[in-house]
């Protein structure tokens, strides 16, 4: 646990800052994608519903933790190439640094959730109890996805936007802009499968709805999530003892 | 007269070393890409090299040895596995004690971090606990003697405060095995001599060093035996001064292709 939290800690520092700045930061990346978004939605494509801005914040919260492991875990190994190439410590723990990481600043982004809450007038229900298995859920499947990011940015650092590009693809493949249920159709019957739908609409049904999350909208992360860290986490494994050639 | 730098009373476990066979392979792509295992089942192996082949080392509790040879000759490959940074593809590798190392001209620091936060990085990674590093953290601070540099971020530093750092991490980590590659390249006179304190005292309590790099007279002020490496393979072993002369004898020691 010391070693994991103490290379959480240095990616803090290295990728955050120092002080009340780095705050600051992590705040402004969702209020920028809120703001972007709930443009777009409201004047664009003039989609607006219930609690806009909510129903966004209930999907770019937890996006943004997928999306901030990913994009830390892609440059995990090779931001610490300098330690892999001298000395031995246990490298398995470095993608889960990366999500421990962002975790961090998911809980800054999380203190927009009541302000938003009581702009719209959304009261608190009980079943805002569901949100902290919510965010378990959301941490689970983006510690899965970690290891084949690390990989991936070891393998193919020239790669790097392209698997940023894809778990951006993976937001707009999702309800991300609009709750599911005002989507109909074949898209309707799809989405699901996108495990970024469980996560978003329990945020929502936790947060905005008020009732508790269907099992699926948690069971679809996690079984991806579980079949994901299933294929990588035996492959990082025998990879980790290679990464001094790689990087040195 | 104790100094900051001096070893622990006791290594807790002496030092040894044994190498049987050991070999590192190193696989390239057409594009001169390094291919590990996994990779290289998605793309072909167009050439293959061995850092290290059928190595055979054993030092005993309270040795010093230098590794001598030309750059690419395999020196930081066989460091790089005494410190468990790189698994041998052959052979097997048994190091007993807990290793300290500095194996990189960056002596393992993180660049935007201080040296304050380094230390205790580097003292987590080494094993220590995390209340273990804290409690010692003013130790390594009077052993690196970079005064207030210590609170300024590492990309400030020069590289020889940067091997200051990294050593004084590594005698407060307490290693029975001492892995030095190229150190003293870095480093001034004032602390080569606090170095070469602390390896004797080290070595004297049945702690191992193994040391590699470019300055000879240095080394052997540290390592009575020597090695010396020609493409991976161990071209002779012996005490310092007749390896040596090998060595300069030795005008087709080349470096890898």
């Amino acid at each position: 646990m010391d070693v994991l939290a103490e290379l959480a800690k240095s990616d803090i520092k290295m990728r955050y800052g120092r002080g009340r700045v780095r705050a600051v930061k992590w705040l402004l990346d969702p209020i920028a994608a809120l703001g972007v978004y709930l443009a777009l939605i409201v004047f664009v494509l003039d989609r607006g519903e219930t609690a806009t801005g909510l129903s966004l914040l209930c999907a770019i919260i937890p996006f943004q933790l997928v999306m901030m492991t990913v994009i830390n875990a892609l440059q995990a190994v090779g931001l610490r190439s300098s330690i892999i190439v001298n000395m031995a410590f246990p490298r398995t723990l470095i993608p889960l640094s990366s999500v421990l990481t962002e975790s961090v600043a998911l809980t800054a982004s999380l203190t927009l959730l009541p302000i938003m809450m009581a702009i719209y007038g959304v009261a608190p229900t009980a079943a805002l109890l569901w949100l902290p298995v919510a965010i378990a859920v959301t941490i689970a499947f983006a510690a899965a996805l970690a290891y084949p990011a690390a990989l991936a940015g070891i393998w193919w650092p020239e790669l790097m936007p392209f698997g940023v590009s894809l778990v951006r693809a993976m937001f707009f493949l999702a309800p991300g802009l609009v709750a599911l249920d005002q989507i109909t159709g074949t898209a309707r019957e799809l989405l699901p499968v996108n495990p970024l739908t469980g996560l978003f609409e329990s945020f929502r049904d936790a947060v905005l709805f008020g009732h508790a999350p269907a099992a699926w909208k948690l069971l679809v992360p996690l079984a991806v999530g579980a079949l994901v860290l299933a294929v990588s986490l035996p492959v990082y494994r025998r990879e980790q003892s290679e990464f001094a050639k790689l990087v040195g | 007269m104790t100094t900051a730098l001096e070893p622990e009373r006791t290594v807790s476990v002496p030092g040894e070393v044994r190498l049987e066979g050991v070999g590192v392979r190193f696989d390239f792509d057409h594009l001169g890409r390094v291919l590990t295992p996994a990779l290289a089942r998605l793309r072909r192996i167009r050439a293959t090299a061995w850092g290290l082949r059928d190595l055979d080392l054993q030092i005993e509790p309270g040795a010093g040895v230098a590794v001598i040879g030309p750059t690419g000759s395999g020196k930081t490959t066989l460091l790089r596995v005494l410190g468990g940074v790189i698994c041998p593809d052959a052979g097997t590798a048994d190091v007993r004690g807990r290793v300290g190392s500095l194996l990189a001209t960056d002596a393992g620091l993180q660049a935007p971090l201080t040296g304050r936060e380094n230390a205790e990085l580097l003292g987590v990674l080494a094993g220590l606990s995390k209340a273990d590093a804290g409690a010692r953290i003013e130790a390594m601070q009077a052993g690196a003697r970079l005064g207030a540099a210590f609170d300024r971020p590492v990309h400030t530093y020069s590289e020889g405060m940067r091997a200051r750092l990294g050593f004084a991490v590594i005698q407060v980590i307490s290693p029975s095995v001492l892995l030095l590659d190229e150190v003293f390249e870095a480093l001034d006179h004032e602390f080569r001599a606090i170095v070469e304190d602390y390896v004797h005292e080290l070595r004297r309590r049945g702690g191992v060093v193994v040391a590699a790099g470019h300055d000879h007279v240095a080394l052997e002020r540290i390592c009575p035996g020597a090695l010396l490496l020609d493409r991976g393979h161990v071209r002779a072993a012996g005490s310092f001064a007749e390896v040596l002369e090998t060595y300069r004898g030795a005008g087709s020691v080349a470096p890898e292709a």
